[in-house]
């Protein structure tokens, strides 16, 4: 899985560059994740800078990453920024609480239950594939315009791609698992905590990854339908003012949200459980 | 005494679609006494794992029965230790986690688990390894965990499906020494499924060899070499040499040399 | 042969019997508990209400053209998504440079692709067809482009010494063991993106265009017409659930099974 398996066309240094010198250095330097990761954002952003610099677009359509930045920190200083971050994450994490409680329910009983699998597999296609936004407005007739309408569409959003995650991650449990811990004497009770529970954790981790990346987009677009506060309203907001560099503002905090979410939650979960037990490596990163 | 008794086992496969009849087993019956080795060798396909799965439990018979100690088989359970050719052990769990499973599962406390759990680990030469997850290991100690998570239940028979298919050939030696040295100290009952001869010889006080399917109890050999055994002098030995021949003919691998 | 041919037609007939049980017995619950429980028509509407707005829209014409031109943009987004991302991950892929410096941006862009666009869509492209067509684009690129580098990069090192030292040129590479080497990453790259597209089609087609499956949902919610509503999700299900399981899943399978045997051997 790993994007650095680049042993292959590495080559040795030319004689000609000492260790010390300043190329080697840099070298050296960028071989450090961090930067890996780092430095290409840093190319991106100087380029953004000098195509604004150029004004190959016209300052309506494209501004630059200093216009961008002065925006962020008016936002942050009025404090609009701070109150709409804290208000997105809190819908997204009262979502995605409840959608965990339903999900890993009923996961399980879909997983382990062949007569409730045979019932409703037909029907958890289904009803995914109508998909969260399709939900909002009949959702909007139910609810209003609240925050219980966006909180049900992001339950909605987790819930599926959890269940299948976990029915899928449960199937995956090698045969032979399963029939050590009965040969050893482990009653259901105790198969379903120490191999079905365990067994299940990566494909756990994988659908809360897809129901979080459904989940947030589900987010922004209840949050500019619905249209009363967060980071999705802020940049649709900005958007009917004609001010672009609030609508750069608003994406450049999503990615790093979604960044922060990842480095700071499933990377760690995953890290845990997947790759602690030597299941996946690193899955999907 | 006859300790496991396996009579007139049947195992036919109805494809679900077609309704087409696979005979699997045909007819196979063999009784082992308390303490002894046996081994089930056959042509690839024969039903020989089969035979073992429905020992252990985890596939039921269309024909025949299997008693231990007089009581019929049913469901898998703690009586009949199994060890997986791909080890199963469970890759949540640290070595030790793993060995102690059976007596967790049995209600032992935790402190007599682990105590127990850490001899069977000394046993099998993983000391030092206890906090390891099994991804950690090599086959070999992989294989060799898997063996001690089975002895810390004490099962009155071990049934070990191609233990040492996954592992190297250097380590495969050695761990049928080690196996040997472990199975001398308890004198467990012993049911091993192999393809491998020399494997079959070298281990074993008696070899059962299976036709091909439908299976039927071809041959019954006993090996009289004398116990302790290594590998060292096992070519030299007249015994080792002239029942491999025997059994290669048998299994049809014609013209068979012994191998330096 | 003709009667395993009858057996196996016989089998996948029950399978499909099966699979629709379920939703009969849905439509039976919906039939009885909507009068039953006397539900209002502005909260949740009735199975024949459903189907007479089907039938209505029908005969007005309305739903085919609004089908038709959600599909459309669908099919133009994702397909210049593919023309362009296949081969340019393919490419950044061959170079393990590249692909050093445009994995993080990519797997940022995969996180941000789709509904997150709307805003700078309609900001560039106005409201209209342009900007739900580059919704649909930008969910499928950026998963297409990050997929098809990863596949790449994911190819074996004995595969690719193989292919050098039987003499193929970096054409050919590209042709014989690069592009079929990923292409179960592609496949998979094309799914996911598309799953992101479907939703930023819905969302993008209610704040942007006044035709499409989207915007007559949003539509009748104004009007609380809860049986268009229904009749509307019924449908955006029913085509993702062809596009999905009908076209891009056996795809994905196929490419993923049929060189399963390869992909251990790598491993």
């Amino acid at each position: 899985m790993s994007v650095q398996t680049t042993a292959k066309t590495s080559r040795p240094d030319p004689p000609r560059r000492t260790g010390t010198s300043a190329a080697a250095r840099w070298r050296a330097l960028r071989r450090r994740p961090l930067v890996t990761t780092l430095f290409p954002f840093a190319v991106v952003i100087a380029v953004w800078a000098v195509v604004a610099e150029l004004g190959v677009f016209p300052s309506a359509f494209f501004v630059g990453p200093a216009t961008v930045a002065d925006s962020l920190l008016t936002s942050v200083q009025r404090g609009i920024l701070p109150a709409y971050i804290v208000d997105s994450l809190t819908r997204l994490a009262v979502g995605t609480g409840v959608g965990l409680l339903v999900g890993v329910a009923l996961g399980f009983l879909i997983g382990l239950n062949r007569h409730a699998r045979r019932f409703s597999w037909p029907l958890l296609l289904f009803f995914q594939a109508i998909g969260d936004i399709a939900w909002l407005p009949i959702v909007i007739i139910w609810f209003g315009f609240s925050l219980t309408s966006v909180t049900v569409v992001i339950v909605y959003t987790v819930v599926f791609p959890l269940i299948i995650s976990i029915v899928a991650g449960l199937d995956a449990i090698p045969t032979n698992l399963l029939r050590a811990a009965s040969s050893l004497g482990a009653s259901r009770w105790r198969m379903f905590w120490e191999v079905y529970v365990p067994g299940a954790l990566p494909g756990l981790s994988s659908g809360v990854r897809t129901g979080l990346g459904y989940g947030w987009r589900a987010l922004i677009a209840a949050e500019i339908i619905i249209g009363t506060s967060g980071v999705g309203f802020m940049m649709f907001d900005a958007r009917r003012q004609g001010d672009v560099s609030h609508v750069f503002v608003g994406m450049a905090v999503l990615g790093v949200l979604w960044y922060m979410t990842d480095a700071l939650v499933l990377a760690p979960l995953e890290k845990e459980t997947v790759e602690r037990w030597g299941l996946v490596e690193g899955i999907g990163r | 005494m006859s300790f496991l008794t396996v009579d007139r086992l049947n195992q036919v496969y109805t494809d679900v679609y077609t309704n087409e009849h696979t005979v699997a087993i045909d007819d196979v019956s063999f009784t082992i006494p308390a303490g002894e080795f046996v081994s089930l060798i056959g042509p690839s396909g024969c039903g020989k794992t089969t035979v073992l799965n429905i020992v252990a439990g985890f596939v039921e018979a269309t024909g025949g029965a299997v008693q231990l100690e007089g009581v019929p088989v049913a469901g898998p359970g703690p009586d009949r230790g199994v060890v997986f050719q791909d080890f199963a052990l469970f890759p949540w769990k640290t070595v030790l986690a793993n060995v102690a499973f059976g007596l967790k599962m049995n209600g032992v406390g935790k402190a007599e688990r682990q105590a127990t759990a850490q001899e069977m680990i000394d046993l099998v030469g993983l000391s030092g390894f206890e906090r390891k997850f099994p991804h950690e290991l090599s086959g070999g100690m992989r294989q060799r965990a898997a063996v001690a998570r089975v002895l810390a239940t004490e099962p009155s028979i071990m049934l070990m499906d191609e233990p040492f298919a996954s592992v190297d050939a250097q380590t495969r030696r050695v761990l049928q020494q080690e196996v040997l040295r472990i199975w001398d100290l308890r004198r467990t009952t012993v049911l091993f499924v192999t393809h491998d001869v020399d494997e079959a010889v070298f281990m074993s006080d008696r070899v059962i060899v299976l036709s091909t399917r439908p299976s039927q109890v071809q041959a019954d050999i006993r090996i009289p070499i004398e116990r302790p055994r290594s590998w060292t002098d096992m070519h030299t030995n007249e015994d080792f040499v002239s029942i491999r021949r025997e059994l290669m003919g048998m299994l049809g691998v014609e013209g068979a040399e012994v191998a330096p | 042969m003709t009667m395993t041919h009858k057996i196996r037609t016989r089998a996948r007939v029950e399978s499909a019997a099966w699979f629709l049980s379920p939703f009969v017995v849905l439509l039976a619950a919906w039939l009885v508990a909507i009068p039953a429980l006397d539900v209002s028509p502005r909260t949740f509407p009735s199975a024949p209400a459903v189907w007479s707005a089907l039938v209505d829209q029908t005969a007005a014409g309305e739903l085919i053209p609004h089908v038709l031109s959600s599909l459309g943009r669908v099919f133009l987004g994702a397909g210049i998504a593919v023309a362009v991302g296949v081969p340019a991950g393919l490419l950044m892929g061959m170079s393990a440079a590249l692909s050093t410096f445009f994995s993080p941006l990519l797997r940022f862009s995969v996180a941000l692709a789709g509904i997150a666009w709307i805003p700078l869509a309609t900001l560039w492209l106005g409201y209209g067809n342009g900007a739900v067509v580059f919704v649909v684009f930008n969910a499928v690129f950026f998963a297409i482009v990050y997929n098809s580098m990863l596949g790449v990069r994911q190819t074996g090192t004995s595969l690719l010494r193989a292919a050098r030292s039987l003499g193929a040129s970096r054409w050919q590479m590209f042709w014989e063991v690069y592009l079929p080497g990923a292409l179960p990453n592609i496949v998979t790259g094309l799914r996911v993106g598309l799953g992101f597209a479907w939703r930023g089609l819905i969302a993008a087609e209610i704040i942007a265009t006044s035709t499409g499956l989207g915007y007559t949902l949003f539509l009748a919610r104004q009007y609380y017409e809860t049986d268009v509503i229904i009749l509307m999700m019924i449908l955006i299900g029913v085509l993702w659930l062809v596009m999905d399981r009908l076209l891009l899943a056996p795809f994905e399978r196929r490419t993923i099974q049929r060189w399963s045997g390869e992909r251990k051997a790598r491993a």
